[in-house]
């Protein structure tokens, strides 16, 4: 389980995140929303280790984060995090040389799912294939915990359509999801957990099949209650 | 130990052109000088000798021997070598900074290797070190092919035979890169390694608090030289010549160790606790 407990972040003078909390299960999807600048994409980057917070804990089974928690974790952030001069099999290549958790059978699995050519350059690369190498980095690797960063943002349908039958497959199965994203139609359906976040704080937490049998609302609907009132 | 050497033979191929271009000017440019600078000479020769006719030994009185130091001296070697310090010198700031800029942001991936952060800046350093003693060791290769071409051009009644080391010594700036003793290339290197973690302090300072950390990285750069060069403040100002030169000098050692072992431990800090992406 991912804990994070009461974090805060500071940015100068203004503080983004004012006591953030949640919890993501292993084998759940659970999706952070939020309007632009609200601090999600930061709160990612805390549970990675890849901006300091001022406040509060975070916590990855029980511990925090140390070097070998990033064999149990990954995330794909907006942007690819490879060198544009490589090629797709040369960043895989990179992963395999440092990752002791990489699957290259789900490597090559994920290369034909998203019908990718394996000696392309990546700087050659579609925005909606980038997204595709980017996600393929961090699906083939055998970890417990996947955070995903605006997957859809700038993508074009079908790209998008792809990316989404992912969160079906045996691919994202039994692992734990923290997403983040705009477009909440894409995966509406398959989220497990919803966290609304504003103003730095979480408004509101709770379990989107729960919402939908009993109150019969979706999550655009709950969305529309705390946001708009 | 494993997950270092890779990253090193990572970062050393990212480098890999600039570095072979560098290499290449140098060869080029120090052979083109050797060449021309032989020639000028042999031109001048000739036309006082067979032109002007002016006896050779009149000549020789005249205007003397040429010697491999001329060609040295001049800009075409020089040159080369500069261009390579000032390259070396770019890539300093460029081998963290083109981590964090463009769209393409692999410093992600650099932070979220399953390893400790320091062996980033263990290999950076290291890539750092191996451009430069690369970039040495082909000067020291070089030289004698120079001077082979140049002693095959100038006919020997027309030289001053140099030897290499002799050549070397006397120039100031080739004996900074090329050092004469054992001792002599600990010290330099040292203290440029010291420099260098010093830079790369500085720069992980301005990752960690972007403006704050500028004034913080020039505040660690003045505190370290100030520090480095206390030992021998207090011994002129303070303590009126109290240490045999060879103390003042292990102590001048220890300094470098003490602000050495300093950098890292800011550095591997900064990495793990305070780097922003």
């Amino acid at each position: 389980m991912i804990e994070v407990k009461e974090i805060e972040k500071k940015y100068g003078r203004k503080k983004i995140l004012k006591g953030v909390s949640f919890t993501a299960n292993k084998g759940e999807i659970t999706c952070l929303i939020g309007l632009n600048g609200v601090g999600k994409t930061t709160i990612l980057n805390a549970i990675m280790a890849l901006t300091p917070i001022n406040k509060g804990q975070i916590l990855i089974d029980g511990e925090p984060l140390k070097e070998k928690t990033f064999e149990k974790i990954t995330f794909i952030p907006d942007a690819i995090t490879m060198l544009p001069q490589m090629k797709i099999a040369e960043a895989m290549e990179f992963m395999k040389d440092f990752y002791t958790c990489w699957n290259q059978d789900r490597a090559t699995e994920l290369l034909g799912f998203f019908r990718l050519n394996k000696d392309d350059r990546i700087s050659s690369l579609s925005k909606g294939n980038t997204a595709k190498v980017n996600l393929l980095l961090g699906l083939a690797l055998d970890v417990d915990y996947v955070l995903m960063d605006e997957p859809f943002s700038g993508i074009d349908m079908f790209s998008r359509e792809e990316i989404a039958n992912v969160f079906t497959s045996h691919l994202i199965e039994n692992r734990g999801v923290i997403i983040t994203t705009h477009e909440i139609g894409d995966i509406e359906h398959l989220i497990d957990k919803v966290v609304l976040i504003d103003n730095g704080l979480v408004t509101k937490e709770f379990n989107a099949e729960e919402a939908r049998e009993n109150e019969g609302k979706s999550v655009i609907d709950v969305m529309r209650e705390v946001y708009i009132g | 130990m494993k997950n270092y050497l890779k990253l090193v033979n990572f970062e050393f191929n990212r480098v890999a052109k600039l570095f072979v271009v560098l290499l290449g000017i140098t060869f080029v440019v120090q052979m083109l000088g050797v060449f021309f600078e032989a020639k000028k000479y042999l031109d001048m020769a000739n036309q006082q000798i067979y032109e002007e006719m002016v006896p050779k030994a009149q000549f020789l009185q005249m205007y003397g021997q040429m010697s491999f130091m001329e060609v040295v001296r001049s800009a075409w070697f020089l040159a080369p070598i500069a261009l390579c310090v000032a390259g070396v010198a770019f890539y300093i700031f460029l081998i963290w900074y083109r981590d964090w800029v463009g769209k393409n942001t692999f410093i992600y991936r650099l932070l979220m290797l399953p390893t400790t952060r320091l062996n980033i800046f263990y290999a950076k350093i290291t890539t750092i070190l191996v451009m430069t003693f690369g970039l040495v060791a082909f000067q020291i290769i070089l030289l004698p092919i120079e001077k082979w071409i140049f002693n095959g051009m100038i006919p020997i009644e027309f030289r001053n035979d140099m030897g290499l080391i002799e050549v070397v010594t006397s120039m100031p700036e080739l004996s900074l890169i090329i050092p004469n003793s054992l001792l002599q290339l600990v010290l330099y290197y040292g203290a440029g390694l010291l420099a260098v973690s010093i830079l790369f302090t500085g720069i992980l300072l301005e990752r960690s608090f972007k403006w704050k950390g500028i004034f913080a990285g020039l505040l660690y750069g003045a505190i370290a030289v100030v520090v480095f060069i206390s030992p021998l403040l207090l011994q002129d100002f303070v303590l009126d010549g109290f240490f045999y030169p060879i103390e003042l000098f292990m102590i001048e050692i220890v300094m470098g160790l003490i602000l050495l072992v300093a950098s890292i431990w800011l550095s591997g800090f900064l990495l793990k606790k305070k780097i922003t992406v």
